[in-house]
């Protein structure tokens, strides 16, 4: 079944395929520091269940997702709104084989358990904010 | 000097591999069971891991990404979390080995009980991991390891009827007094040894602490064709001395002590203290190897901040997984379970693990966003995916072997 | 509405008969640019007939290494194509309908 295929029509901007290119892929933030991966993307969409009428605008990624949406796309089931951990689309900087934020990682809500650890665990031991020798 | 140093990282991933605690035992066995005939499965062995080792090291230094997150963004969350657990049990089960490898040496060399060394040995692997510099710790603890060639200085002092063991070795066959099943027990987990893959997971890992790029994927090459090697012929050194000298008196070995015997038997007092020294140092290596590489595999599959050329502060999540780990050692070691039993038993896991390791690294081999013109080879196409059968051979086999022979007893 | 709930669903054509099942989404960066990046637009669904999972994407890539891999995978979701988000007419959990006289386009990425 090798059946000829019309060629996708052209676009404006570069093509992303989500499984590809987005999921799964480390985020380090604008210093280059390591803060997650994407474990999953939000989009804005259309009421579920009613039609789509033609010329709807197309939905848009909204935000990268991470904590709890990684549980619940490996085991199943739907995260609670209010406890998705977003990393809005405007913070991305830069899209290569990782997703490049243009903030640091501690203005985001998705480094706070890293926070937590450093200021109440490691960085209480001593020798933690010292270069290894 | 400068240039041996170069090829630490490969010789103390290579001395994880071939000679960590479980290995050190399992070669004296092999030795004093089947002589030489599974030379032959050490050979395989160290080819497939030198590809694959060779492949992750270019990944590494083309893409800076280290082996975890590329099996992570290739395999998905799904399959990846399999890999990550059947892996990280595997370390886990490996660190809690070590670090009672560690204290069976020091019990063996100084007569204090191995359990009041448990608290010592734990303490020194985590202060190395905590403070000091990844290239210092590799130079230490893989040239240290090095005094292992004793084994082979033994093995000649010895006098052997080298053709026999030539003989063994080239044309091996199934010794009578053994049966075709343990035989090839012996030889998955040899093979399963010399692929393990928190080898990989070091050694990208270590390629990226060294901060290496496409410049330097020759020191790449030369620390794996260098490392693996010699880590096999140190392998098969234990196994030759094994062979000459606990085979013919019918010696079996079930302790340390017995694989250092042909030794002394070689080389006097001098042989068996260099031969002390190797051993503590190659069970403190595969230490270090195996605790960061519970590290590695969590922070990369997590994306969590990691490396040794951070401050520990600067990748918290990453120090804190590994002293969870380095606690949950001794605490096993306190309820008197033998070391060197667990590392066999991770051979299960192995199954699991090793397609889903090699199977990524190879495919982002190969991939053009990744490595841009650095990709594959079309012969080290061809070779790896002959590997990737044999390893899923090898993978499938183990448990029912290990059920047929008792792991081989 | 999250991706991995999208991913994996049920295709139908107008007339209800099923076509496969998302592989993948394909987005495309023309939206009106934001802070840093341009806003991210569906552009299309990847439908595969034969497989529920993408796998690697062997099948939207002329890469043909490492054989035999490469091509058991693009095998397996022969028949592969991209429906615009035009033509999609109706979303649910777990199914999607695409309107009459959809078309079926190629799903190679494009370079």
């Amino acid at each position: 079944m090798t059946r000829q295929r019309l060629p996708a029509p052209d676009t404006n901007g570069r093509s992303l395929d989500a499984q590809l290119h987005l999921l799964d892929r480390q985020i380090v933030d604008a210093d280059g520091v390591p803060v997650t991966t994407v474990d999953d993307l939000e989009l804005d969409s259309p009421v579920p269940g009613t039609p789509i009428e033609q010329g709807t605008p197309a939905p848009r990624i909204q935000a990268l997702l991470t904590g709890p949406a990684l549980v619940t796309r490996i085991f199943g089931g739907k995260p609670p709104a209010s406890r998705l951990i977003r990393i809005p689309w405007s913070d991305v900087a830069g899209l290569g084989t990782i997703i490049s934020l243009g903030v640091r990682a501690n203005s985001l809500d998705a480094s706070w358990v890293e926070r937590w650890i450093r200021d109440h665990l490691i960085g209480k031991i001593p020798g933690g904010r010292h270069d290894p020798q | 000097m400068k240039r041996l140093l170069g090829v630490a990282l490969g010789i103390l991933t290579a001395i994880g591999g071939f000679v960590d605690i479980g290995d050190l035992v399992a070669n004296a066995v092999v030795g004093s069971r089947f002589g030489l005939s599974l030379v032959w499965v050490v050979a395989v062995g160290v080819l497939g891991i030198c590809l694959f080792a060779n492949m992750s090291g270019r990944v590494a230094a083309v893409s800076n990404r280290a082996t975890f997150e590329v099996i992570r963004e290739r395999l998905g969350a799904r399959a990846g979390l399999a890999n990550l657990g059947a892996s990280f049990f595997i370390n886990l089960m490996t660190v809690i080995a070590e670090i009672g490898g560690i204290c069976l040496a020091l019990q063996l060399a100084s007569s204090v009980s191995y359990l009041l060394w448990v608290p010592v040995a734990t303490a020194a692997v985590w202060l190395v991991i905590w403070r000091v510099r990844f290239s210092i710790m590799e130079n230490v603890a893989g040239l240290l390891g090095l005094s292992l060639i004793v084994f082979a200085v033994a093995l000649f002092l010895l006098q052997p009827d080298w053709g026999s063991l030539a003989g063994q070795a080239l044309a091996p066959h199934v010794p009578e007094s053994e049966t075709p099943a343990t035989y090839w027990f012996y030889a998955v987990a040899l093979f399963g040894a010399a692929m393990t893959p928190y080898e990989v997971f070091f050694f990208s890992s270590g390629a990226v602490e060294e901060g290496w790029t496409a410049k330097d994927l020759v020191l790449s090459r030369i620390n794996v064709f260098v490392g693996f090697p010699l880590g096999g012929f140190l392998s098969v050194a234990i196994a030759g001395t094994a062979a000459v000298v606990l085979l013919p008196a019918g010696i079996e070995v079930s302790s340390l002590s017995e694989v250092v015997l042909p030794v002394v038997a070689g080389g006097g007092k001098i042989a068996l203290a260099f031969a002390l020294v190797g051993i503590v140092a190659a069970t403190f290596g595969a230490a270090l190897e195996t605790t960061l590489s519970s590290g590695y595999t969590l922070a990369q599959f997590f994306g969590w901040s990691w490396g040794k050329f951070r401050r520990p502060a600067q990748a918290a999540r990453f120090h804190l997984a590994m002293i969870i780990c380095l606690l949950a050692g001794p605490s096993l070691l306190a309820t008197g379970v033998d070391p060197i039993l667990l590392t066999e038993y991770s051979v299960v896991f192995s199954a699991i693990a090793l397609p889903l390791t090699y199977l990524p690294i190879l495919i982002v081999a190969n991939d053009q966003q990744y490595m841009g013109k650095h990709v594959n080879p079309r012969a080290v196409n061809i070779l790896a995916t002959i590997y990737l059968v044999i390893i899923l051979a090898a993978s499938l086999s183990a448990i029912p072997l290990m059920i047929m022979t008792g792991a081989g007893s | 509405m999250i991706l991995s709930n999208l991913l994996g669903s049920e295709v139908r054509d107008a007339e209800g008969r099923k076509v496969g099942h998302i592989a993948d989404v394909r987005f495309v960066l023309d939206g009106p640019p934001g802070q840093l990046l341009a806003a991210a637009r569906l552009h299309g669904l990847i439908v595969s007939p034969h497989s529920a999972a993408s796998f690697l994407g062997y099948e939207r890539y002329n890469v043909t290494q490492p054989w035999p891999l490469a091509q058991l995978l693009r095998w397996r979701h022969r028949g592969s194509f991209l429906v615009l988000w035009e033509d999609v007419a109706r979303m649910d959990s777990g199914i999607v309908d695409l309107r009459q006289n959809y078309t079926e386009y190629d799903p190679m990425v494009p370079l």
